[in-house]
């Protein structure tokens, strides 16, 4: 079982100029590990961090962007998987964290709870690559991987519960000033 | 009395539209991004304007990505919008509906001008759209209305001005605009 903390930690250290899209129980450890960095959490649309992640695939290919998603919210939106396969953006890396539950609103059990098999449904619908990982030592052992191989990809990184979670934890930019800060950083204004 | 508006002309328009839109973002900033495609349609297929989409089918130079939902639709062209590519959502009326919590979550609350062309499928001719006797075509001006979305209707060749016009709007208002596509396309 990996620890999300854990996991956000080494990817913050090994993401180099990636954008990162967090979602839900991610984002309160990401806004701490990674303050002031290209990233634009979603909480409040229902599971639509895969697909902006998509939009940021496809207007960047020079960089990897990397969706930081939940099973519940994936559940969501589960049709971006077959909408991202189509798209085949070289440059996505799709870590899908598995807790079985609906954390934020109190940990109710998702539907088919931990049964739900992520990794088959992305190969289904065409990703280039998906696997799961269970264990800290394997993690750390891909990681370098995952953010570098030809996407799209989907990791399904089996965790247990986050410390926080956007409930007990708020806080951080409203997204339009989120979507603003990294849309400048992202295409740097002319110097006036 | 509407009329049916060619797929040509709408793709012409949308054409100079993304053209504009990109010259914009060349004077706005240091490195614009370079691609060989003037700009992206967002679709859920739509009855109303399947001409024009089989038309994009022949267009290099606009891509067309089919979404599954028009949630997806609409955090997708949040995506696109973050990092400098203009496009536009071909979705329909009811699909508006299905998504408005991203409507709202997204583009409103984000302040992403996302731009949307809905269909108004089963728009009786004779008909204003508020008094059609169809619940998805009479309520698609009042949503939009409620979460204060400009719109402007498509009523025929003469309107598509409105495209680039609402198109604009979406960028200076920093949210969503929509044009409703009142007859099918031809």
């Amino acid at each position: 079982m990996l620890k999300p903390e854990d996991v956000l930690r080494a990817i913050a250290a090994a993401r180099g100029d990636a954008v990162c899209v967090p979602t839900m129980t991610t984002a309160p450890a990401w806004r701490t590990l990674a303050p002031d960095d290209l990233s634009v959490t979603c909480v409040g649309f229902m599971g639509g961090a895969s697909a902006l992640g998509l939009g940021l695939a496809l207007a960047r290919p020079d960089r990897r962007v990397i969706v930081l998603d939940g099973d519940g919210s994936l559940l969501m939106q589960l049709g971006s998987v077959a909408t991202i396969a189509g798209a085949q953006p070289r440059n996505l890396t799709h870590l899908l964290f598995k807790n079985g539950v609906y954390h934020t609103s109190g940990a109710q059990d998702i539907p088919g709870g931990l049964t739900v098999d992520f990794v088959l449904m992305a190969k289904g619908a065409g990703y280039r690559n998906a696997y799961a990982i269970k264990e800290p030592t394997e993690f750390k052992r891909r990681l370098p991987t995952m953010l570098t191989e030809e996407g799209p990809v989907l990791v399904e990184l089996h965790t247990g519960l986050a410390e926080k979670t956007p409930m007990t934890d708020r806080g951080g930019l409203p997204f339009h000033r989120q979507i603003e800060a990294l849309r400048t950083k992202l295409l740097r204004p002319r110097a006036s | 009395m509407p009329e049916s508006i060619p797929a040509s002309l709408i793709i012409d328009t949308l054409k100079d539209t993304f053209r504009e839109a990109r010259a914009w973002l060349a004077a706005e900033i240091a490195e614009p991004p370079r691609h060989t495609h003037l700009g992206w349609i967002l679709s859920v297929p739509d009855t109303h304007q399947k001409t024009v989409l089989a038309a994009l089918d022949k267009e290099p130079a606009i891509r067309v990505l089919t979404c599954a939902t028009e949630d997806e639709a609409t955090a997708i062209a949040a995506g696109l919008w973050l990092g400098g590519e203009p496009c536009a959502l071909m979705i329909q009326h009811a699909g508006l509906y299905a998504s408005v919590n991203t409507l709202r979550g997204v583009a409103i609350d984000g302040r992403v001008p996302a731009f949307y062309m809905i269909g108004l499928l089963s728009r009786e001719k004779e008909k204003d759209p508020r008094e059609s006797r169809h619940s998805m075509v009479r309520y698609c001006e009042p949503l939009l209305d409620t979460f204060g979305v400009p719109h402007a209707r498509l009523e025929g060749p003469d309107d598509v001005h409105r495209i680039p016009e609402y198109f604009r709007l979406a960028r200076e208002r920093r949210g969503p605009a929509a044009v409703l596509v009142g007859l099918e396309t031809i």
